[in-house]
C-alpha cells in the first residue's frame, strides 16, 4: 500500500492505495470526482485528461504514487466562482459535445494546450487534439470552440 | 451559406442565444455515466474470456482463486444454466425464404460447453474489490478442446465448414427475401448493359467513448432487480432483461442519466448484465462491473460486417431496368436482439435508393462465424444498402463512359412519382432528388472539377470527385405508440416525461424547443425529463435508435402540448366565467374576450392538476440528401486528404439547426472512419482479433475532415404534424459512398474495398501503374 498525499482543485487530501492503483483511479473512486473519465486502457482517447502541476497529462499513465505531493486539477475544479473557464465556454457555445463523455478530457487537454500556445494555427489545433477522441461531433465544433476560447483567453 | 451563418440562426429561443441544457452539467464534470453509479456495499465483477475463438471447455477449475483475499465467488456457465439465463431476445422474423424456420441458437450469459468467440465469457468473479476480482481471473485454469474456427462468412457458408451450433445446420440461422426474384432476373436477361459489383461493407465497432458498465442491485422483498447501465431507452432495456432472464418486466427498474454515445451498440442488453443478476441475488448486494476498452472490442456488439452483391440492369438508354441484391450478412457468433433483423428490413425498405427501378428482388443469407455478435449500427443496414446501391451506379457509369451525375439523373424519381411504391413493398413518401442534386452538384462545380483536377495533377497529386445520392427510412418504432406525459407546476415549469434517452442527442434541448413553440414560453421553462424510473414503466414509447426519436417522441411533444392548452381551457373557463369554447390561449396565457380576464399556465396550476398525455404512432419517413466529395491522393504515401466535401440535405422540417448540424457532422465522420480506417480484423488461422485496442483500430482525429458544407433543400414530411423527417445516421449514409466513389474516381480505378488506408491507396497506384 501507498499512502499519497496530493492537492486536488486546491483542497489536500490523503489517501492509502494499492501500489499499482492509477491517478485517474484515485481520482474517481478514492477522491469521488467522477468528471474524470476513462474511455481506453492504452493512453490512446484522452478522456481521463487533467492537469497535473499545470501541465496537462492523461491521468491513466500515471501511478497514482508518482502524483504524491502534485497538485491536481480536474474538470470539477475548472470554473471559479461560478464562472465557466473560456474553454468550458467555447464548448458549449460551439455546440463541441453531444454525448459529453470525453468533453471533460478535451476540455482539460484544450486548456494545457492553449496555455503552451495561445495563438494555434489549424494544423497545429488538429495536432494538439490528435491526443483526444470523440466519436459524436467529427471534431468540426471542437475545433471551432478551440479557436474561439483562444480568442477569448487571448484578450 | 457558410457554416457561421447557420450556427447564429440556431438556440435562438426567445431572441436569447442558449447552449443545450445538458451541457451545463457535462462541461464542468457533473454528468452522471453509468460508472459513476456506486451503491454501499457493492462488489465487483471481472469476467474470464474465452482467448480462443471455437473450443469444447473441457473442465473449469477456479479452486485456486482462494488466495485472493476478497474474493467472494465464481459463476460459471452451470450457474447459467441453473438460471436459465440461455436466450437474448431476438427480433428476427421466425419465417424466412420459402416459408424456412428461423434458427436462432441460444446465447448462455456464461458459456455452457462450449466457446464460440475470442471474448465470449467463461467465468465471472466476484470480490470486494476491482483488482482482487481481476486476480482472481487469472488464477481459475481452464482446460480446453481447440475446435476448428471459421472467421470468414463465405467459408462458414460452404460445406463441412466448422459448425458453431448443433442446431444452427450450415451456420445459417436463415435466408430470406425481398421483391420477386423473376422480373428482376427477365430485366437482367434483356439489359443493354449488366453491371455487377460485390462490395464489402466492413466489419466495424461502434466505439462510443464510454465503455459499457452496470451496476445491478437486487431487492430480495419484491424479488426484483435495480439497473444502472447505458441505454437507448429503458423500456426496451427492461423488456430485453425480461426476456433474458425469463422474467416480467416489472421486476427491473432501470435508472440512468447520462449516456456516453449509443449508435446502436446500447440497443442490446448483454450477457454479463444478467450475469451480474445471479450474483447480486445470490450475494444480496449490488454488483458493478466496468469493461475494459479492449473487452469493448471484443464483446460489444460490432456493425455492418455485409457483403453485398449488386447486379443492376440498364437499357440502352441507361435507364435502370431491375436491380438485384444478394447479401450476406455475417452476425458473428450469436444473433443479438436488432442484428439482422434490422439490416434486412431497413435494407428491403429502400431498396431501389432514390431511383425508379421497376423490379427490385433481395437475398439475405444470415451467417454465423467465431467471431463477436454484430447489431444496429449508425443506419442499421442503412448506409449498406445505399453503399451498394451508389457503388454499383457508379460503377456502371464508369463501363458506360457517363457521368455519373447524369446517369443519376436519367434515372432519379421525380417529385411527381412520390409517395413512391417500391418494388419491395415500400412506400417512399416524398424526395426531390433531381431538385436537390442539382443544388449540390452547382454547389459543389461539378462541371468544373476537371480544372481542379489539372491543379491538383500540377502539384503531382491525384483528385478525384465523388457523389452520393441517398434516402432511407427512418421513424417506424418497435412500441405500438410514443407516449409523452407533460405537465405544469404553480411556478409554471412544464415538465415533459418521454423514454426515449439520448446518447448525445440532445433531446433536453431538442423537445424543450417543440413544447415551447407549442405553449409560446420560454424554453427554459421547459424541463424535460428522459426515462424516469417511476414513471417509465406506466408509459409506452420507442427508444432512441433508427434516427426516429424527433419524428416519434419529439412530434409527440408538440401533440402533448396542444393536448395540455386544450384541458387547460377547459379548467380555465371556469375561472374566466366562460365557456371552454370562448378560451383563447397564447404566450402562457389563457384568456377570454367575453370576460376580458386571463389567467397564466402558472396561476392555473397552482389552483388544479394541469397535466396531459400526448400520443402518436408513426410510420416511416425519408430522409434525403446529396453528398459530394472531393479528395486529393498523394501517390507518394497512398494519404488521402479530403479536399472538400458538401452536402445537401432534406431533413424536413428542422427544429434545431445546430442539433442537426452537429449529427450530421458526426455522422459524416463515422462513415469518413469507416471508409478510411476503422476495420475490425480477425485471423483467419486464429481467429484472434488483430484490432482489439485504438492503437491498432484506426478512429478518425481531428483534422481528417476540416469542414462540411452543408446545405438544406427540404420536402416537408406530411406523416406527422410538424413535417420532420428523422436524421442522424443519415449523413453517414451519405458519407460512405460519395468518400470510396472519390477515391476510385482519384485512382481510376472501378472498386476498392474499405478500408482505403495509405498502404492500400498506395499499393493500388502501383499496380495501375505497372498496368498501364
Amino acid at each position: 500500500m501507498a499512502k499519497v498525499e496530493l492537492k486536488i482543485n486546491g483542497k489536500q487530501h490523503s489517501f492509502d492505495v494499492e501500489d499499482r492503483t492509477l491517478l485517474v483511479n484515485l481520482i474517481r473512486d478514492h477522491a469521488q470526482l467522477t468528471g474524470t473519465h476513462v474511455g481506453c486502457d492504452t493512453s490512446q482517447c484522452g478522456a481521463c485528461t487533467i492537469h497535473m502541476n499545470g501541465m496537462a497529462v492523461k491521468s491513466c499513465t500515471v501511478l497514482a504514487g508518482q502524483a504524491n505531493g502534485a497538485d491536481i486539477t480536474t474538470i470539477e475544479g475548472m470554473a471559479k466562482d461560478g464562472k465557466l473557464h473560456p474553454v468550458q465556454q467555447a464548448f458549449t457555445e460551439c455546440h463541441a459535445l453531444q454525448c459529453g463523455f470525453c468533453t471533460p478530457g478535451m476540455i482539460m487537454a484544450v486548456s494545457g494546450f492553449l496555455k503552451d500556445n495561445p495563438k494555434p494555427t489549424d494544423d497545429e489545433i488538429y495536432h494538439g487534439l490528435e491526443g483526444n477522441l470523440c466519436r459524436c461531433t467529427g471534431y468540426i465544433n471542437i475545433v471551432k470552440a478551440v479557436k474561439q476560447a483562444a480568442k477569448a483567453m487571448s484578450k | 451559406m457558410d457554416q457561421h451563418e447557420h450556427h447564429s440562426r440556431l438556440f435562438k429561443v426567445g431572441g436569447a442565444q442558449v447552449s443545450r441544457f445538458e451541457d451545463m452539467r457535462l462541461i464542468t464534470g457533473n454528468g452522471k455515466y453509468s460508472s459513476d453509479w456506486n451503491a454501499p456495499g457493492q462488489l465487483h465483477a471481472c469476467f474470464l474470456r474465452s482467448d480462443r475463438a471455437h473450443a469444447r471447455i473441457v473442465s473449469i477449475n477456479f479452486d485456486k482463486v482462494g488466495q485472493i483475499k476478497g474474493v467472494v465467488g465464481v459463476y460459471t456457465g452451470a450457474d447459467a444454466q441453473a438460471a436459465g439465463y440461455l436466450r437474448p431476445p431476438s427480433f428476427l422474423p421466425p419465417t424466412g425464404k420459402g416459408g424456412m424456420k428461423a434458427r436462432v441458437p441460444e446465447r448462455p450469459c456464461l458459456a455452457i460447453g462450449k466457446v464460440r468467440f475470442v471474448g465470449d465469457p467463461v467465468a465471472m468473479v466476484i470480490a470486494e474489490t476491482h483488482l482482487a476480482a481481476l486476480d482472481a481471473c487469472d488464477l481459475i485454469d481452464v482446460v480446453y478442446e481447440d475446435l476448428p474456427a471459421v472467421v470468414d462468412p463465405e467459408e462458414a457458408l460452404k460445406p463441412g465448414a466448422p459448425q458453431l451450433h448443433d442446431d444452427v445446420p450450415g451456420n445459417c440461422p436463415v435466408e430470406a427475401e425481398s421483391g420477386v426474384e423473376a422480373p428482376v432476373m427477365e430485366a437482367i436477361a434483356k439489359a443493354a448493359h449488366v453491371t455487377k459489383i460485390t462490395v464489402d461493407c466492413t466489419r466495424v465497432t461502434a466505439s462510443p467513448m464510454e465503455p459499457r458498465a452496470a451496476l445491478i442491485e437486487y431487492t430480495a422483498d419484491t424479488d426484483s432487480y435495480v439497473v444502472h447501465t447505458p441505454s437507448q431507452g429503458v423500456n426496451m432495456t427492461r423488456k430485453q432483461f425480461a426476456t433474458y432472464a425469463n422474467l416480467g418486466e416489472d421486476k427491473f427498474r432501470v435508472e440512468i442519466q447520462d449516456v456516453g454515445g449509443g449508435f446502436g451498440q446500447r440497443s442490446t442488453v448483454y450477457p454479463e448484465y444478467v450475469s451480474m443478476m445471479m450474483a447480486a441475488k445470490a450475494l444480496q448486494r449490488p454488483i458493478k462491473w466496468v469493461s475494459t476498452r479492449t473487452e469493448s472490442f471484443l464483446t460489444d456488439t460490432h456493425g455492418r460486417a455485409n457483403l453485398i452483391t449488386a447486379t443492376l440492369a440498364l437499357d440502352k438508354n441507361a435507364q435502370f431496368t431491375g436491380l438485384r441484391i444478394d447479401w450476406i450478412t455475417d452476425q458473428g457468433a450469436y444473433l443479438s436482439p436488432t442484428g439482422p433483423a434490422g439490416h434486412i428490413r431497413n435494407a428491403t425498405s429502400c431498396m431501389n435508393g432514390v431511383y425508379n427501378i421497376p423490379a427490385l428482388y433481395g437475398h439475405f443469407k444470415v451467417v454465423l462465424t467465431n467471431t463477436g455478435w454484430v447489431a444496429a449500427y449508425r443506419g442499421a443496414g442503412r448506409p449498406d444498402i445505399a453503399y451498394a446501391i451508389e457503388r454499383v451506379v457508379d460503377a456502371a457509369a464508369l463501363e458506360l463512359n457517363m457521368d455519373p451525375a447524369d446517369l443519376r439523373r436519367r434515372n432519379y424519381l421525380a417529385l411527381s412519382d412520390y409517395p413512391y411504391k417500391s418494388a419491395t413493398g415500400s412506400t417512399i413518401e416524398i424526395a426531390d432528388l433531381p431538385g436537390l442534386s442539382a443544388k449540390a452538384l452547382a454547389l459543389a462545380d461539378w462541371s468544373g472539377f476537371e480544372a481542379r483536377k489539372a491543379a491538383s495533377a500540377r502539384k503531382g497529386k491525384l483528385r478525384g470527385i465523388g457523389m452520393s445520392a441517398v434516402i432511407e427510412p427512418t421513424g417506424a418504432g418497435s412500441y405500438p405508440r410514443d407516449e409523452i406525459d407533460i405537465s405544469v407546476d404553480g411556478e409554471g415549469q412544464v415538465t415533459v416525461h418521454t423514454v426515449a434517452h439520448s446518447q448525445g442527442q440532445g433531446h433536453e434541448t431538442s423537445f424543450a424547443m417543440v413544447v415551447a413553440e407549442a405553449l409560446g414560453i420560454a424554453t427554459e421553462r421547459v424541463k424535460i425529463r428522459q426515462g424516469d424510473a417511476d414513471r417509465a414503466p406506466h408509459m409506452v414509447g420507442n427508444h432512441t435508435g433508427g434516427s426516429r426519436s424527433m419524428v416519434g417522441a419529439g412530434t409527440v411533444c408538440h401533440i402533448a402540448a396542444n393536448k395540455l392548452i386544450d384541458a387547460g381551457k377547459s379548467l380555465a373557463a371556469e375561472d374566466l366565467g366562460v365557456e371552454p369554447s370562448q378560451v383563447s390561449y397564447g404566450k402562457g396565457e389563457f384568456t377570454s374576450a367575453h370576460s376580458k380576464k386571463k389567467i397564466t399556465l402558472a396561476q392555473l396550476a397552482a389552483k388544479k392538476t394541469l397535466a396531459a398525455k400526448g400520443e402518436g404512432t408513426f410510420i416511416s419517413t425519408f430522409p434525403n440528401g446529396c453528398h459530394i466529395a472531393e479528395v486529393e491522393i498523394d501517390p507518394e504515401t497512398g494519404i488521402t486528404e479530403i479536399a472538400s466535401y458538401l452536402s445537401v440535405d432534406d431533413c424536413g422540417h428542422v427544429v434545431s439547426h445546430t442539433i442537426v448540424e452537429g449529427q450530421m457532422h458526426g455522422a459524416v465522420v463515422q462513415g469518413l472512419g469507416q471508409v478510411f480506417g476503422e476495420h475490425i480484423v480477425y485471423d483467419k488461422e486464429s481467429g484472434q482479433m488483430l484490432t482489439g485496442t485504438f492503437m491498432d483500430y484506426i478512429m478518425p482525429r481531428a483534422g481528417k475532415l476540416k469542414s462540411i458544407q452543408m446545405e438544406e433543400y427540404t420536402t416537408l414530411s406530411k406523416l406527422g404534424p410538424l413535417g420532420i423527417k428523422g436524421m442522424g445516421g443519415s449523413g453517414c449514409t451519405a458519407s460512405l459512398p460519395a468518400l470510396v466513389n472519390a477515391v476510385v474516381n482519384a485512382l481510376g480505378v472501378r472498386h476498392l474495398d474499405m478500408p482505403l488506408t495509405p498502404s492500400k491507396v498506395w499499393k493500388t497506384i502501383q499496380q495501375t501503374n505497372v498496368k498501364h
